[in-house]
């Protein structure tokens, strides 16, 4: 089929679905085009959760102001789309002289970049803060909290759509042609005619920068691994911890990250690989995440271990390199008209994603006047969730809506209504693990043992799926082979 | 001849070793009953199994019912029995020991339901 | 939010909460209620097709379901309250029980609570296998509600981690049902499961068990598509070098059952880390006064004929409780060559039955109660294996004091 836009983002992750918010605010009519079957396929499913202050990046660079500019806004953001958030504080812990040297420079570095609430502390604070982490001393960056990256994404996309974007799933980008006034994209079978195209492909950023016509780009995926704790230790972590970064490896070092769900999260690794969707957990760093983490959290211990996954990041600066490259947005008019070019978008791509979004407009006004849409609705709402409630107020939400009353998730105290909100939303979930993130259902401790098939009925009936056209994920993450015996 | 043998008559499990002439036994032991004797003898003639698996149930609250034999068969009619038991399906409301399948394969054993199934409209059997 | 009194609250109307409730109701209690979040009673045993139930209890060998149904059926026949779609959302240590029902929030002030809630399965995620995250991977039990509940298949080239008894089942499961179970690895250097179930579900299909090997990578960007599997040496690590590639598309995870017991911790009662149950004394009453605990929520059971008789005993308890009589149970019980060691303390003044596991397989041991130094009660075993959970009989008139117990395994 044939389908015509005025501008056309290409990734509906954090950034991608950002852009797509901001720019519906005015009179555009905007596709993205998304190669998984489903949101949170890539990167923006796959991180720390973190509101980072803005110490770790240069100053100067689009990373530092952006993600200054990002932190300082999320207050708003988070309550406009409904977006769970804390702004938990961060310490940045050190044991050494030479430890306390490198804090003292990244906190002149983050006041330098305009990040607030900086603060040298030391044993006894730290105590007082986290009373489970061991340091001698401490950098606390008071502006640092933590978000769901699931429902910041789901937000900007869901607020995206409500305000007109057109979202097109298991639609990879294929090829792009160009003639004098438009763009022509091949993605799904489709043909897509645009005015305008945004690169907001994350992993796959510098192919489609290629097929844009402006070359030279090269991501070097980077694999960062991740265990997640037992919520029962959430209590002794309040805020995030880190130790002190080493500039070298290029990341942030090995975290302790409490989630706004109460879980906590160790890592991320380092480490440069060849497939750009290689999200193995592997044995060795297992063992190092496991080592290092009890340095600084000495109650560490596997018992707790819930699951490991992995997230990759797009760097644009190589393993030989080392060190960081800013953010690339930019027009390249000579060789590509009308495009908006975002290539190493990674951390922090997820705090910096509105400031981001809103350079890309700046970039497109600078050619075209955009006229704004009187009908945009900032606000984006999910259904009331059961588990938080006092009795009375879960007696009411049952009273309104039955399903309320029927648990599905049993390890998280997920109902059926929110399990089928999430098969419903304006962007429903159309695989188990879409189910998973927009709802939170077999995040638990029993990882879905209970849930699970649940889950397959509710997906099969409200999409009229079949059992072998089901997917866990991906494409091609086929769950069943049909019936056991068909009826 | 001697053989050893795990008993699966009960949970004990009890290890047998037996010896056999001419396909006769001629001695038994490490089995805590009679039947274990009994198992080993059959075993060494023709092995017996009981098996469990599904069919089908249409217009029910659950789409499968689970089914048992009455007694064993021949271990190596296992897959035929089992193809034979797949092809029916049966129709709620269905009720607890109905007999599915006389006669399973002429081997004199019925194949039965192991649990009552409602229909849906909430009939039972 | 208005609670409604019940005399006796029980969660989990599996093998534990029917046994419990026709218990009760035969010693002619009446004031009793059953919370079962499924859509009909019989736990765990609705799913569990095979044979193999009942054998002590009715002399007869049933399935699951024949031998809930003995259970079900009657507590229908005789009006027992049973509660379906309800799943219990708290507990406090004051009994106060809340469940979440389509028809509203319940709440019960209970004089006794009974904890049936059961096991779930150990994870994927828990165990951290290295390697990608494709579909295809599922624990055993899942797969069978899969399979027996759902009429969903779940792959075709099957490799199975764990020889339990749940992975053995669901390895002659798959394999009627069509598909190749290529073989089952155990990390251990025995086998986790019953010998007769090695024998009528491993070696009845050609089905290779293969004993202290272990899955040390999880390939397939999508589907699952091979396993790497290692040989183990004797502290269980991965042997470099021989690792093989087994090309399948399904992972079945038969790597221990860990006992539900987010309630009992939410009403502060303890737990013994040993077992992942609560600590009980001798009439199955947790660290908090009323609440008791029976099934495989407590300690994971091998055979439910146990289960029930475990879930009568407490039932007889509850009653006492509630009239008053409770005797104190002052003397600790620990194990010493075994492990899982339950209950944790007794009276010394009544007849009890203490269950253990060995800690590795074992011919001709002696199980020993041993207080002051002295044998006051013991067993010989001709056989005797982690699987499978072992009884010693203390009679009241062995106790020589009430200083601690220790029960002891050892080789004969």
């Amino acid at each position: 089929m044939n389908r015509r836009f005025d501008l056309v983002i290409i990734g509906a992750g954090v950034i991608g679905s950002a852009i797509a918010r901001e720019l519906s605010r005015y009179r555009l009519k905007i596709g993205v085009l998304e190669r998984g079957p489903d949101l949170l396929g890539g990167t923006s499913a796959r991180n720390s959760g973190v509101l980072h202050a803005g110490f770790n990046n240069e100053p100067g660079s689009k990373m530092a102001r952006f993600c200054v500019e990002g932190n300082r806004a999320f207050d708003r953001i988070a309550a406009e789309l409904d977006v769970p958030y804390k702004r938990t504080g961060k310490l940045i812990v050190g044991f050494t002289a030479d430890d306390y040297d490198r804090l003292l420079a990244l906190k002149a570095r983050g006041e330098q970049n305009g990040a607030p609430g900086f603060e040298m502390v030391g044993r006894e604070r730290i105590r007082e803060l986290a009373p489970a982490v061991e340091g001698e001393f401490a950098l606390y960056s008071g502006s640092t909290g933590i978000l769901s990256p699931f429902q910041y994404t789901l937000g900007l996309a869901e607020n995206a759509a409500k305000n007109g974007a057109e979202f097109f799933f298991s639609h990879p980008v294929t090829e792009i042609t160009r003639t004098k006034d438009s763009w022509l994209l091949a993605a799904g079978g489709e043909q897509f005619e645009t005015r305008w195209v945004v690169n907001a492909a994350g992993l796959f950023a510098d192919r489609i920068s290629d097929m844009l016509g402006i070359p030279g780009y090269e991501i070097y995926p980077c694999r960062g691994e991740y265990f997640l704790l037992d919520p029962r230790l959430g209590p002794m972590l309040p805020l995030p911890a880190y130790p002190v970064p080493n500039y070298k490896t290029g990341g942030l070092g090995i975290h302790l990250t409490p989630t706004v769900d109460g879980n906590i999260m160790v890592g991320p690794s380092n480490e440069y690989i060849d497939g750009r969707e290689d999200y193995a957990v592997t044995q060795k760093v297992m063992d190092l995440l496991i080592a290092d983490g009890s340095r600084i959290f000495p109650h560490l211990k596997r018992e707790f271990f819930i699951r490991n996954f992995s997230g990759i990041r797009p760097k644009l600066s190589g393993k030989k390199t080392g060190g960081y490259h800013d953010f690339v947005i930019e027009r390249r008019d000579d060789l590509a008209p009308r495009a908006v070019n975002l290539v190493g978008i990674e951390s922090p791509g997820l705090t910096a994603a509105l400031p981001i979004a809103h350079e890309v407009i700046r970039l497109i006004r600078e050619i075209e006047p955009l006229e704004q849409n009187p009908f945009f609705d900032p606000i984006r709402r999910r259904i009331p969730s059961f588990r938080d409630k006092t009795p009375e107020q879960q007696a009411e939400l049952i009273r309104q809506n039955p399903d309320y009353g029927e648990i599905i998730c049993r390890c998280e105290t997920i109902t059926k209504a929110e399990v089928l909100a999430a098969l419903r939303s304006p962007l429903p979930a159309r695989t188990l693990t879409g189910v998973k993130y927009r709802c939170r259902a077999m995040m638990g401790r029993c990882q879905g043992g209970y849930c699970q098939t649940r889950l397959a009925d509710l997906l099969m009936a409200e999409t009229g799926l079949s059992r072998e056209e089901l997917l866990y994920s991906r494409e091609g993450s086929w769950l069943f082979i049909g019936e056991v015996h068909p009826q | 001849m001697t053989r050893t043998f795990t008993c699966i008559l009960c949970p004990n499990g009890c290890e047998i070793t037996a010896s056999a002439e001419g396909g006769g036994l001629t001695g038994c032991e490490g089995n805590r009953c009679p039947r274990g004797r009994e198992y080993v003898r059959q075993e060494l003639t023709c092995p017996m199994r009981n098996i469990a698996t599904s069919v089908t149930v249409h217009g029910g609250t659950l789409p499968l019912c689970s089914v048992r034999l009455t007694g064993p068969i021949p271990k190596e009619e296992i897959f035929r029995a089992v193809s034979a038991i797949h092809a029916v399906s049966l129709e709620a409301p269905v009720r607890r020991g109905q007999t599915v399948l006389r006669n399973l394969l002429g081997l004199g054993v019925d194949v039965i339901a192991t649990r009552a199934v409602l229909a849906s409209d909430g009939r039972d059997g | 939010m208005k609670a409604v009194e019940k005399k006796i609250v029980i969660i989990g109307a599996g093998p534990t909460g029917l046994a419990a409730a026709l218990r009760l109701y035969d010693r002619g209690e009446r004031d009793i209620v059953l919370l079962e979040r499924e859509r009909e009673p019989g736990g765990i045993l609705r799913q569990c097709i095979h044979d193999g139930f009942g054998l002590t209890r009715f002399g007869e060998t049933l399935s699951g379901p024949e031998y809930a149904a003995r259970f079900t059926e009657r507590a229908a026949g005789l009006g027992l309250e049973i509660v379906t779609g309800a799943t219990v959302i708290g507990l406090t240590s004051g009994r106060v029980v809340t469940a979440a029902t389509r028809e509203g929030l319940r709440v019960y002030r209970a004089q006794a609570v009974i904890l049936a809630m059961g096991c779930r399965e150990r994870t994927r995620g828990a165990l951290s296998i290295p390697g990608r995250r494709p579909s295809g991977v599922f624990t055993a039990g899942v797969a069978q509600t899969y399979m027996n509940l759902k009429n969903t298949m779940v792959g075709r080239e099957a490799v199975i981690l764990g020889s339990g008894d749940i992975g053995m089942i669901m390895a002659r499961r798959l394999t009627l049902e069509g598909a190749h179970v290529k073989a089952v690895f155990e990390i251990q250097p025995y086998p986790s499961g019953l010998p007769r179930n090695i024998e009528q579900c491993l070696n009845d299909y050609g089905i290779p068990l293969y004993l202290s090997h272990t899955v040390t990578q999880i390939n397939g960007d999508s589907r699952l598509s091979s396993v790497v599997v290692s040989e183990v040496d004797g502290a269980r690590r991965p042997i470099p070098g021989t690792e093989r590639e087994i090309p399948c598309d399904t992972l079945i995870l038969s790597v221990g059952l860990i006992p539900e017991n987010e309630l009992t911790r939410m009403a502060g009662a303890q737990i013994d880390p040993g077992t992942a149950g609560a600590v009980v004394d001798e009439h199955y009453q947790t660290s908090i006064p009323g609440i008791f605990s029976a099934g495989n929520v407590l300690h994971v059971h091998d055979l439910v004929d146990f289960v029930s008789l475990e879930a009568e005993a407490l039932a007889d308890s509850v009653l006492e409780f509630c009239s008053g009589s409770l005797r104190g149970c002052p003397i600790e019980v620990s194990g010493e060559g075994c492990g899982h060691v339950i209950p944790q303390t007794v009276s010394g003044k009544a007849d009890v039955t203490v269950s253990f596991r060995p800690r590795r397989p074992m011919r001709g041991c002696i199980v020993s109660a041993v207080q002051d130094g002295k044998r006051i009660a013991s067993k010989r075993l001709p056989r005797a294996n982690p699987a499978e959970m072992e009884r010693l009989s203390i009679p009241a008139a062995a106790f020589l004091s009430q200083s601690p117990i220790k029960v002891v395994l050892q080789d004969d």
